[in-house]
Order: C-alpha cells, then structure tokens, then sequence
C-alpha cells in the first residue's frame, strides 16, 4: 500500500521536478544522465524582452486582482458566515459558481458580453474583471473557514465594553483572522498569477500575461527558456502553500466533508 | 412620554440602518457575480440564437440555425463522444490513483498529513501550463521517458500527440481534486469502526472494502463529478499534448469563437454541450442512487 502511494505521489511531481531540471540543465534538452547544471537559461529568460516583460505583466495584474478579489470575498463570506440567514446556501453555491464552470466558457462569455454592450478595447481591465471572478471563489472559501471557527465571544465583550461595530471588526477581529486572510490573499494571487482560461480570450497586444506568452511560445519552440518560468511558478507555489499550511492549515481546502 | 417614543424611533431607525449596513456587505460580491458572471452566461444564450455573419460577430436575427447546424453534423458528435470518453476515463483513472492517497493522507499523522498536503496542493497552485509543460518534456519522442525505454532496449513508445499523452496530462492535473475530495470524507469515518472490525476478525481487505469504501462513497461520488466536469471542461491540455488530433469540444468552440469568428455558432455549441454533460451527470446520480438503495 505504501509503495503504491509512493509511486502515485512520484508521478504527482513528476513534471515538476522535470521542469525545475530543465531549467537548471546545461544543455538544451534534458537527458539522463543530466548533462550538467548552468544558469544559462535563467539569463536567456532575463533577456527575453516578451517574457520579462509579460512577467511584470502578470505580477501587476495578480496585485491588483488580489486586492479587489480579497476585498470583495472576505466582505461577502462576513455576511454569509453571519448575516445571511435562509439565503446562506444560494450565496455559497453563487459565490464557488465561477470555479464550476468551464475558465475557457466564461472567458468567451465575457468576450462576448463586453463586445455586447459596447466595451471595445477591454485590455487591463478586462483582464481585471475576468481573473477576480476566479479569484473570489478561494478568497471567499479560505476566509469563511477561518470566519465560521471564530470564537464571537470575543466581539460580544469588546461590544459590551463599548466599541462601536468597526472599532471592534478593525481591533478584535481583524487581527484574529488576519492568518485567514493572508491565506486567501496569496491563494487569489497565485491563481490569477497562472490563470490561463480567461487570460486566452481577454488578453490582447501589450496586456499578455505570462502563461499566455509561454503557451504561445511551447507551440512552436522548445527550449528550457520556458522552464524558467515554470520554476518561478512552482517557486511561487510553494511558498504560498507554506504559507497556507502555516497561517490556517490546508484542511480549510477539503472539498465536501471537510 | 413623547421622549420615550422618539428614542424608541431613534433605536429602531439606528437598527435598520445597522440592518442596512450589513447587507452592503455582500453587495460588491453580488455585483461582481451578477454584472460579471451571471449577465456574460445569460448573454451568451442569447447570442446562440443569433446568426452568424461574415461583417459582423453576429447579425441580431434570431435563429435555431446554429442549433440545427450543429445537431444535424456527425463530427458536432463525434467531438462530444470523444470528450465525454476522455472524460470518463481520466475520472475512472483518477479514482483509482487517487483513493490510496486520499486514504493514507486522511489516516496519517498529524504532522505527516501536513507534509502530505503541501504535496497534494503544491501541484495546484503550479498551473496547468507549467505541469502540461513538464509532461511534454517527458512524453516526447525525444522525451525522458522514451530515453528511458530505448536505453532499456525497447522501442519508443508514441507518448504524445495523442490520446495517450492528454490521458495522462489530464490525470495528473485532476488527481489532487479526486483526493482532497475523498480524503475530506474518510476523515470524518471513525477509525474506531476499523478497528471494530479488526478485532471482530476481518483482515485489512475486508475492512478496507466493507467498512471504509461504502462510508467513503460520498466523498467519491462529489470527487468523479467533480474530475468529470474539469476534465471535460479543459483545454490547455488537450491543445499541448494532443496537438492537432485530440479534438475535444473546450478546444472546438474556442476555435469556432476566435479563428472562425463564427461567435454564435461557438456559443450554441458550448451551451449544447454543457446541457448534455448536465445530463450525463443526471444520469450518473440517478445510477448511483440506485445502487445506493440496492445495497
């Protein structure tokens, strides 16, 4: 049993150490015996005007995505976890809806609607509006998990103590679920970091996100320039991760029972 | 007197306001969802009605034409059959890869189960590009894996490119979801049952069959309909490691929607889609309900 479970966790990262090793290879494919390490792909990546460029692309539009996204979810998982009363269930189903659906169908769902009502030249916003979307999802998740465990006794003394509602939300409860939030944050920026879907449809000339640009790139070339990138991301990942399994424990993401 | 109601008045209009107040809450999120997401779906059925023409997107005459069109072609079918087998095979495959990890993860120590975690989510949060990306370099003909084979003196194996190669892609990107699923629901199964059954004589298989997998089938249910929908959702994957012969309907409609710029006829496929794997889905419920009271 545990041969087989080590065997199928092998194959789980597999592809990951591969790309991790390409980079760092030598030579241009990877072979086994590895040829030899060198950094030469890094710096052919530094230098690639496309890939620099659509990776501050990328970091740009994940900030700005992650704070819209964590805004708007942990707003709306506060009022679901406590105020929603009989529409508790329909706003969690609507709130993790855009992850049920196909990325790829909303992407051209929104393509068409922005052409529908008028909106031409999309660009950085509709990046923005499309990568929230799918963003929300895990901030509202992440935050509601950390919101159900709270312990509300505290805010009742610090009410009952005199502290108006915000007083007590910004010094009792904010800091508490503060490791909640930074979860979900990094989780938002993470996921509109690789975002792929969305990006396919939306993305245009001079607003191309990373993945967009490697996708491009892995059609018609293959050297481990593009590995590079993978291992900024699969960086990117784990300390996100690391993160997570810190501040609240990566149970919070059991899907159904948990 | 009059004092007394006026404060009454103060405090309840002060309580509405509150009541308000807290309702503003889910207002961005709604906004967001509605404006964004729901309208955009909405419009979308809207514009499969629509005809399609050659100056424009779309001409604003309604029509069934793009319904009839694709319904009345055998390769619109072909396609579908095509994604709903890939998608029944990688669920199947999944299943079986993921179980024994959900079960381990679920069952392990505390610490371990962090560490177990981390490895299961890692993958994740990497992207599907990136991973798809690691395969191709393994899957290829020059790839690691045919390396490995040709260095063992047996023939290269035909990885990719095919069905195969998106099998295994696709696999692997869903195996976490299949796990976190069935793990989430072994972990609420009382481990003192096992142990019950144990001690009452049953060996390790018979309790893993008997006790463990019946309790952890909503945990398996909730995770094939989940892999089911994702599989048959992606695109990334059937793209790379197919190349131009995997044709599955997430890759058909983009193409019909961004090269052909035939938008209605790429909306009134997606949505046929989505309708029929809704009642695949349907049909798989009713199944499993079924042998839920059969047993």
């Amino acid at each position: 049993m545990n041969l087989a479970v080590g065997l199928v966790y092998a194959f789980l990262l597999a592809p990951i150490v591969v790309v991790v090793l390409a980079a760092l290879n030598s030579g241009a494919y990877l072979r086994f015996p590895p040829e030899g390490l060198s950094i030469r792909w890094f710096v052919a990546f530094a230098h690639s005007r496309s890939f620099t460029r659509s990776l501050r692309f990328s970091l740009e539009l994940a900030t700005v995505v992650t704070v819209c996204a964590t805004v708007v979810g942990t707003m709306a998982s506060l009022w679901v976890v406590r105020f929603s009363g009989r529409f508790r269930n329909t706003l969690r189903i609507l709130m993790v809806a855009p992850l049920a659906v196909p990325g790829i169908l909303t992407g051209i769902a929104l393509l068409i609607f922005f052409y529908a009502v008028g909106w031409e030249k999309t660009g950085l916003a509709g990046l923005i509006v499309g990568h929230t979307l799918i963003c929300v999802p895990y901030v509202f998740l992440i935050t509601s998990a950390v919101l159900i465990r709270f312990d509300r006794t505290l805010e009742e003394a610090a009410r009952n103590l005199g502290a108006d509602a915000f007083k007590t939300f910004w010094r009792i409860t904010l800091p508490l679920i503060k490791g909640g939030l930074i979860s979900g944050a990094v989780f938002a920026f993470v996921t509109s970091y690789d975002e792929f879907n969305i990006s396919l449809l939306l993305s245009g000339v001079g607003t191309t996100p990373l993945p967009i640009e490697l996708f491009d790139y892995l059609r018609f070339s293959f050297d481990p320039t593009a590995a590079v990138a993978g291992t900024i991301s699969i960086g990117m990942a784990l300390v996100v991760v690391l993160i997570t399994q810190r501040l609240v424990g990566l149970e919070s993401l059991y899907l159904g029972g948990g | 007197m009059a004092v007394a109601r006026a404060a009454a008045n103060g405090a309840a209009a002060d309580a509405s306001r509150r009541v308000v107040g807290r309702h503003l809450l889910v207002a961005p999120a709604l906004a967001v969802l509605v404006v964004f997401f729901v309208l955009p779906y909405l419009n979308l059925l809207v514009i499969s009605l629509m005809t399609p023409s050659h100056r424009a997107p779309y001409l604003r005459v309604l029509t069934l034409g793009n319904y009839t069109t694709l319904l009345r072609d055998p390769f619109t079918w072909q396609v579908i059959w095509h994604t709903l087998w890939i998608g029944g095979v990688t669920t199947a495959i999944s299943l079986v890869l993921a179980y024994p990890l959900a079960y381990h993860l679920a069952r392990a120590p505390r610490r371990l189960r962090g560490v177990l975690m981390v490895l299961v989510i890692s993958p994740l949060l990497v992207g599907v590009l990136i991973r798809t990306y690691g395969w191709m370099i393994l899957l290829q003909d020059t790839g690691l894996v045919n390396q490995f084979l040709r260095a063992v003196g047996l023939r290269g194996a035909p990885l990719m490119y095919n069905n195969t190669g998106v099998l295994i892609g696709l696999v692997h990107v869903f195996i976490p979801f299949m796990v976190l699923s069935i793990a989430g629901t072994i972990q609420h199964i009382d481990p003192e049952l096992e142990f019950a059954a144990r001690s009452l004589g049953a060996g390790a298989w018979r309790t893993f069959w008997r006790v463990v997998v019946p309790l952890s089938l909503p945990g398996v249910f909730a995770g094939t309909i989940l892999v089911f929908v994702l599989t048959v959702s992606s695109y990334v994957i059937p793209s790379l490691l197919g190349g131009f012969t995997v044709l599955t309907v997430p890759l058909l409609v983009v193409r019909t929607v961004t090269e052909l710029f035939n938008w209605p006829g790429g909306s009134a496929f997606a949505i046929l889609f989505f309708v029929i794997s809704l009642a695949v889905i349907w049909l798989y419920v009713r199944a499993m309900g079924r042998a839920a009271h059969l047993s």
